[in-house]
């Protein structure tokens, strides 16, 4: 029977548990094992200091895992996996625990690897578009020491201030710019990797090519959500700095105006940075909180973004608000001055936020579809989330057609959490029917790993499980992710 | 336990063109008038195109970048998905029909550029761009040094992003950049602005090209990977043993171009030799159509059989 528990005294979150029962008292000889791999300080194993490693950002899912280690640096890592094998226990690699499909969180019990102690960045090279970093450094990190150097690393999810380019990796982040900027694996051009075997690899490097290696195996490596291998550090590419941002904001009455309007947007000659919208109800949720920014009652807000050099960007600014309005606002307004442009940002900022604070627990979902369908599938999710009588905010990537339905539930009401299931597995449905797919920035994870059969094929299927099979054959790297008949028998 | 049971079929892509995506389905033996013909109509384009004859699979085979990847990145990030024929003739949808996808392993970027080794794609699913009316070809000229200085002129400011090309052409004898702008005719000419800055700051001689079509190379016999620092020195020598080599700036590639009498195996394989030690230690690579794939190493051979154990079932 599931089992409810209340963490930090704050929030209700569901616990599953297992037939191995992953809060079962630590087995002394693993601990025995472990310190015997990594220095005593860098094992944890007391039920306090685990029980911030049972949940991601997904949240209302827990499994604490059996220990974590905390590897000072890349070669105390791949010192640990060299012995690690040997322990018979799932292996989970961890960044900062921000991911929100269950990723880095150990279903099958194990050892947690927590990699927040590789955090160097170890050369910047702007001839050559190109920084090196280890995997723990965090994402406003490596943003703030770029910056002087007049580049930066596009990828920005939003929890860019925590976020390590580790899970960054693992999950193939993407973010609000994504729409002309592209996601991780666009700017990843080589990886190092060690295997379960303890070997070390690069994959790539800073030429982004293949290496010494016949195929380009870092393709494998980016996205793999830890399944495959840990990583210790990145060779990334890196753009010349936008000199010149305007953000715009506009209101719509209906769906179909606000589809209308992104529509033209992704034609539109500006190349726009970032398309992002917020449906009603969250325009309701931010209006109500201390967060409101006087938006109209019942509209939908798109937030669009263009930058460039200054000549050619300001000379776009007219054009970008006139399509906006043509297309049905007669609210636009917009900025190029930082505070302003912050104002503009607020409402969609806001909402992320405000999601945690206003339900005890809530499912979001990753779906990407053809544009052409997005009033249909929003009608959807509305549709089945008030025929289910649980509340759903839209706040999601627009530009991408990269919905984010975030599902609030209670999950200390019986049945909520399989009202929010089955509406799922209803969207997800459709999602694939429409010609989308499941997952555009998160990863599957477990949160996921369901719906795999609705994407794959027999054969393509077939090549998906070979993956893991060639790296992590017995699945004792991050068991139950991706696809849930990955089970590690010890 | 899975929610839903296994698929007995394949979701295959069937050709499309969705206007509103900017996605086109089409034949892995589609040339550049089949890709045109479809997309004009709706103002899109696909920009990544070397050749108006060959097909794109040729074109796919033959390198990972076009001189449009400087502002739109290698084919890998412009093709989204394919049909792919497995050797048993069975076919298997690889990636998707939308832009960005974290739904399981990235098969799609590993077979593109695999040639015929693991299969062959039978159809591919661009990411097209919207056609902005107007083309130009920027030609600068000048010293080596000169040439140097305008390519970081270019790269190394906010309008990079906006450049289609930005080439060092390398050809027996002479040295010039080309520099390839697409844009709505109303801003030509804060492009052509940015241009004569550019030529005036960097002692260049600048030549303009209005509304031509953009350039088309043809298929590179050798395709070296490095990064962008590398690529000029690298093509200014490359040429001595060679027709033309076109440096692809941004993306740290250079296309080679040999002398129709040149032996193409014997001649590329000479040519990328000498730097392999210095290209592996930075993570990149060659490769050439006229040359076997490079052989798999000890450790890979045994990641290698899984795979094609997976791929050669039936």
């Amino acid at each position: 029977m599931p089992d409810l528990v209340n963490q930090g005294g704050w929030r209700w979150r569901y616990r599953e548990w297992h037939d191995d029962s992953a809060a079962s008292p630590v087995k002394t000889p693993l601990e025995h094992q472990l310190k015997a791999l990594l220095p005593r300080g860098r094992v944890l194993t007391s039920p306090a200091q685990l029980a911030g490693y049972g949940a991601d950002g997904l949240g209302y899912k827990n499994h604490l895992p059996d220990a974590v280690v905390i590897p000072s640096d890349a070669e105390e890592l791949a010192g640990f996996m060299r012995g690690a094998k040997a322990l018979g226990v799932p292996l989970v690699m961890r960044g900062a625990g921000t991911s929100l499909s269950g990723g880095p969180v150990a279903v099958q019990g194990g050892v947690v690897v927590h990699t927040s102690a590789l955090k160097k960045i170890l050369e910047i090279n702007t001839e050559g578009f190109w920084c090196e970093v280890e995997c723990g450094v965090t994402l406003n990190v490596l943003d703030a020491t770029l910056k002087p150097y007049g580049v930066f690393y596009p990828p920005d999810p939003s929890s860019g201030p925590v976020c390590t380019l580790g899970g960054n990796v693992a999950s193939n982040a993407g973010g609000a710019h994504c729409f002309r900027y592209g996601v991780t694996s666009n700017y990843v051009l080589g990886v190092e990797a060690v295997l379960l075997d303890g070997s070390v690899h690069r994959f790539g490097g800073p030429a982004g090519g293949r290496g010494p290696w016949r195929e380009d195996w870092k393709r494998f490596m980016i996205g793999s959500e830890g399944t495959l291998a840990a990583f210790t550090r990145f060779w990334l590419r890196l753009l010349p700095l936008p000199e010149k941002v305007w953000t715009f904001r506009a209101t719509y009455p209906d769906l179909k105006t606000t589809e209308a309007a992104i529509h033209a947007l992704v034609a539109h000659s500006s190349y726009p940075a970032a398309i992002e919208m917020l449906d009603p109800r969250g325009v309701a949720m931010v209006e109500s909180s201390q967060m409101a920014c006087g938006l109209p009652e019942g509209s939908f807000m798109l937030l669009v973004e263009i930058d460039g050099p200054e000549a050619l960007v300001n000379a776009r600014v007219q054009s970008v608000a006139e399509l906006l309005r043509h297309a049905g606002s007669n609210d636009v307004m917009f900025s190029d001055e930082d505070d302003l442009r912050q104002k503009l940002w607020k409402a969609r900022k806001a909402a992320g936020g405000l999601l945690g604070q206003l339900s005890p627990a809530y499912v979001v979902q990753d779906a990407v579809i053809p544009k052409r369908a997005l009033a249909e599938v929003l009608q959807l999710v509305y549709d089945e989330a008030d025929a289910a009588n649980i509340r759903a905010v839209n706040v999601f990537h627009a530009g991408d057609g990269n919905l984010h339905p975030n599902f609030l539930f209670d999950s200390r009401i019986p049945g909520e959490l399989d009202k929010v299931e089955l509406i799922s597995k209803r969207l997800m449905q459709r999602v694939i029917e429409v010609g989308g797919t499941l997952s555009g920035e998160h990863g599957i994870g477990n949160d996921k790993s369901a719906y795999m059969p609705l994407v794959f094929g027999p054969d393509s299927m077939r090549l998906q499980l070979s993956v893991p099979a060639a790296f992590n054959p017995v699945h004792q790297m991050n068991p139950l992710k991706v696809f849930d008949n990955r089970h590690f028998s010890a | 336990m899975n929610v839903f049971p296994l698929m007995q079929h394949e979701r295959l892509f069937v050709p499309f063109l969705d206007e509103v995506d900017g996605t086109l389905c089409l034949p892995a033996n589609a040339t550049a008038s089949d890709i045109h013909s479809q997309a004009r109509a709706h103002r899109l384009r696909f920009p990544l195109l070397l050749d108006e004859a060959k097909t794109l699979r040729e074109q796919i085979t033959a390198t990972t970048h076009a001189p449009a990847s400087c502002r739109f990145g290698p084919y890998c990030d412009n093709i989204l998905g394919m049909n792919w024929r497995l050797p048993s003739g069975r076919i298997a949808r690889i990636g998707e029909r939308v832009v960005k996808t974290t739904t399981g392993y990235d098969w799609l970027r590993f077979l593109l550029h695999s040639g015929s080794r693991y299969g062959e794609p039978v159809d591919y699913v661009l990411r097209l761009r919207p056609d902005c009316g107007c083309t130009a070809i920027a030609r600068f000229d000048g010293d080596t040094k000169a040439l140097r200085s305008c390519v970081s002129k270019l790269l190394h400011s906010g309008w990079m992003h906006w450049w289609d090309a930005v080439d060092f052409i390398a050809d027996a004898g002479a040295a010039f950049v080309r520099v390839v702008i697409h844009c709505v005719p109303e801003e030509a000419a804060i492009f052509v602005q940015q241009l004569e800055q550019i030529a005036a700051s960097t002692f260049t001689q600048l030549t303009l090209q209005n509304n031509v079509p953009p350039p088309l190379d043809g298929l590179p016999d050798l395709v070296i990977k490095t990064t962008p620092d590398r690529v000029m020195g690298l093509a200014a020598e490359l040429v001595q043993g060679a027709r033309r080599c076109v440096a692809l700036c941004y993306s740290g590639v250079v296309h080679v171009y040999m002398n129709e009498s040149d032996d193409f195996t014997e001649r590329t394989q000479a040519l990328a030799q000498p730097h392999a030690a210095e290209l592996h230690s930075l993570g990149g690579d060659w490769h050439s159509r006229w040359l076997p794939a490079t052989p798999p190493t000890i450790i890979e051979s045994a990641w290698l059989n899984t795979l094609e154990q997976a791929i050669h079932e039936h």
